[in-house]
């Protein structure tokens, strides 16, 4: 009797804590369902109503039926998750679990295979977040693209690490660039997440685009690590729609972050649109979040560097080499050769990338090299390019300039803004040198006869001019579309047009800060205020562009034929920019067209502030 | 010719969109370039219990991705190493001609081996790993089996 009396009482006191820790679950449900750590893991953001929704769009991330809108309703059932048998799906959500069983009481977590196979490949060490850097000849990868890197402490080098990349599932045989824009924009592709090994990561970034990698390590401590490596298995089930402008590749990985360590509050920084570049500079403005940042130059930086660092002698049999693996390297001494056959043969792999020999060629030539290079026992004794110009200290993106000026000897002011990106007269540290891009730039004027005027939209403006040398040969190319107000050469009214602009060139390098530029340019301008409706003109253009930090000159006249002599018969423009930081400049730009003697000059100078 | 200025402005919008979409590379385009071969190890098994050895050649490692279909690196110490060395097999071979390099230290942290000595070794019997312009990957990782060892 004892006994059972015995089991009776345990029976009720066992219930009585069961029923207890339901209690205590029940009241702080909803306490917790509105805690940061709980939203920003299953990354609901509130919408202008004040509701609540996820950013990821698979139905899998949800527990509950309107677990997509409701945090609450998805807590609940994802405690009720923990508390079942339904292993299979327990083992989706180990960052969930690892999260609530600090504060709820749940079974023990099961012994997951698939998971814990995915630990043992990846053996974690820590978090990077990387950005790579612009390609050559392509200003508007100037935004840049970043991800992730899962450091290992496997033995050997972060090559075995692993990258964590997000971006939209796009099907290239089936899309074409159209239809390619609209989807990007209007969130039509998903977005998925994929885990590759970090050489594949420098292979493409690094080797066939020739983009620099900026590794920015993160001072997690064990226990984000361990909950970043498995938020990125339970989100790496499930997509989101993506976005290009602003549920992109960079905000995911924000949003990831603000999942580890809520106090960051990354994502809500970007609600409209994030360029990838400006979030890495808010992730570095964070406190205690950046331990070391570490720079993996591109191929064609590497190679770059190293033509730059021979001597006459040694460039002379470079050149030869590249040409011709067998070509003597007589009068170089051993420590000559080696640096020169090195270099070589990474020239080589370049170019196979590029497509500019085939394998066969390739394989053939860099046979020869290697074996070259193999008879010297000398090491190369160039250095190698380990330090650049951190991308994440260039200059804020918006722009806003105010200027005083004249238009044919009528004075105004003027004020102009744009949200992105980079001019060539702005200050270009940690930026290409000689690439712009300018999107939406705006400007509007105040005449001083009390007349408010619309004087420009540039919806996209790019320039590009990449330096021809003895190893490459890029074209340089500027593109741009505008609605401006012109005069009227004859009347000198004023009035609207539409234009579009294409050109392509060439440009050489006096100095690293000193290029020389032609392009053929034409233009197209359409609009009921011009004669004829249209104009459309070719023109000869040739330019300087000089960086002396902290000033930044632009000069450039053009030649042109036109179908109109609306048009003018040339141009010269000129353009200052003076420093006082990489955000606050002074400016002066003069734009002079000549039109059959019916000249036309627009002055203006003022500041430009970044922010 | 309301309607042209209109048309033409779409048409610039449309031409932006596009020039931010492909260069947001890695945003968008980028990520077709990770896109690895499926099934490529499983393939790799069957070539080698096949006793044949596999059909990557000197130069193709950039760009084509071998590697798991999962995306990370597993195996035991000689499937991580083939698998590394197929897709880095041009970098190697320079690192090997010299003795020195990051895809030496790598291969030495996966073989358990000091990068130093591996490095020396490499650069001593490099006529004999890469004994042809045609040296196929699965050749190369098992002769550095073999001097690894040595």
């Amino acid at each position: 009797m004892r006994f059972c009396f015995l089991q009776f009482f345990l029976f009720i006191l066992l219930n009585a804590q069961v029923v207890l820790a339901e209690v205590k679950a029940s009241n702080s449900v909803d306490e917790f369902s509105a805690l940061p750590s709980w939203l920003s893991l299953v990354h609901y953001k509130k919408n202008l109503l004040g509701n609540y929704k996820s950013s990821i769009d698979t139905d899998s991330f949800f527990l509950a039926k309107n677990g997509k809108t409701s945090p609450k309703a998805e807590l609940k059932a994802t405690i009720n998750l923990f508390n079942s048998d339904d292993t299979k799906k327990k083992c989706l959500f180990p960052a969930r679990y690892k999260l609530l069983t600090k504060y709820f009481s749940l079974r023990p977590y099961p012994k997951c295979k698939e998971l814990k196979k995915f630990y043992s490949d990846i053996q974690p060490a820590g978090v990077s977040i990387l950005f790579t850097d612009a390609y050559m000849n392509n200003p508007s990868s100037m935004f840049g693209h970043s991800l992730f890197r899962i450091d290992t402490k496997r033995k050997g080098t972060q090559m075995l690490a692993h990258g964590v990349n997000y971006g939209a599932s796009v099907d290239e045989t089936k899309t074409n660039p159209v239809i390619f824009a609209i989807l990007g924009l209007t969130g039509g592709y998903y977005g998925t997440f994929t885990v590759k090994p970090y050489y594949d990561v420098i292979n493409t970034y690094n080797n066939i685009e020739n983009r620099d990698i900026w590794e920015y390590n993160l001072n997690f401590t064990d226990e984000e690590l361990d909950l970043f490596v498995a938020h990125v298995w339970e989100l790496g089930h499930n997509m989101a729609r993506y976005f290009f402008f602003s549920k992109n590749c960079s905000y995911i990985l924000l949003e990831i972050l603000d999942a580890i360590r809520p106090s960051l509050k990354l994502s809500e920084e970007f609600p409209f649109h994030a360029i990838p570049l400006d979030t890495i500079k808010a992730v570095v403005s964070r406190d205690n979040l950046i331990k070391n940042i570490h720079y993996r130059p591109s191929r064609q930086a590497k190679i770059r560097y190293k033509y730059k660092q021979m001597n006459k002698r040694q460039k002379k049999n470079y050149l030869e080499l590249i040409k011709d693996p067998n070509s003597p390297l007589d009068d170089l001494t051993s420590k000559e050769s080696v640096g020169v056959i090195e270099t070589a043969y990474q020239f080589l792999q370049y170019e196979l990338v590029k497509h500019e020999i085939d394998l066969k060629t390739f394989r053939k030539k860099s046979f020869v090299l290697l074996k070259r290079r193999n008879s010297y026992k000398e090491n190369d004794l160039m250095k190698e390019l380990k330090a650049g110009n951190n991308p994440a200290k260039s200059h804020e993106s918006r722009r806003l300039s105010i200027g005083w000026g004249l238009n044919n000897n009528k004075s105004f002011e003027s004020i102009s803004f744009h949200p992105a990106y980079h001019t060539l007269t702005d200050d270009n540290y940690g930026l290409l040198m000689g690439a712009e891009i300018v999107f939406l730039d705006t400007e509007l004027r105040f005449y001083n006869e009390n007349k408010f005027v619309f004087q420009n939209l540039d919806l996209v403006r790019i320039k590009s001019l990449s330096p021809v040398d003895e190893m490459f040969n890029p074209l340089s190319f500027k593109i741009s579309s505008s609605v401006e107000r012109v005069v009227n050469p004859k009347s000198k009214d004023e009035g609207y047009i539409s234009k579009t602009e294409f050109g392509l060139g060439k440009t050489l390098k006096i100095e690293d800060n000193f290029y020389l530029y032609a392009m053929l340019n034409n233009s197209l301008s359409l609009g009921g205020f011009m004669p004829h409706n249209s104009s459309y003109s070719v023109g000869v253009e040739g330019g300087v562009l000089l960086n002396l930090s902290p000033v930044a000159l632009k000069l450039s006249s053009e030649r042109l034929i036109s179908t109109s002599d609306f048009s003018a018969k040339a141009k010269y423009a000129g353009e200052l920019g003076f420093h006082i930081n990489k955000n606050f400049s002074l400016f002066m730009e003069a734009n002079i067209k000549d039109n059959y003697h019916r000249d036309e000059g627009q002055y203006l100078s003022g500041i430009r502030v970044r922010f | 010719m309301k309607k042209i200025l209109v048309l033409s402005a779409l048409i610039s919008v449309l031409c932006a969109a596009q020039a931010y979409a492909v260069d947001s590379t890695g945003c968008g385009l980028g990520s077709l370039a990770w896109q690895g071969e499926r099934g490529k190890v499983a393939q790799l098994f069957a070539v080698t219990t096949n006793g044949t050895f596999g059909s990557q050649t000197f130069g193709i490692s950039s760009g084509t991705s071998g590697c798991d279909p999962n995306g990370t690196i597993t195996g035991g110490t000689r499937r991580m190493a083939v698998t590394f060395l197929e897709n880095n097999l041009d970098q190697f071979a320079l690192d090997a001609s010299r003795g020195e390099g990051e895809t030496i230290e790598t291969l030495a942290g996966i073989l358990k081996v000091d990068a130093k000595v591996l490095g020396a070794k490499t650069k001593d019997n490099f006529d004999y790993i890469f004994d042809s312009e045609d040296v196929q990957v699965l050749n190369v990782a098992l002769k550095i089996f073999e001097i690894a060892n040595a």
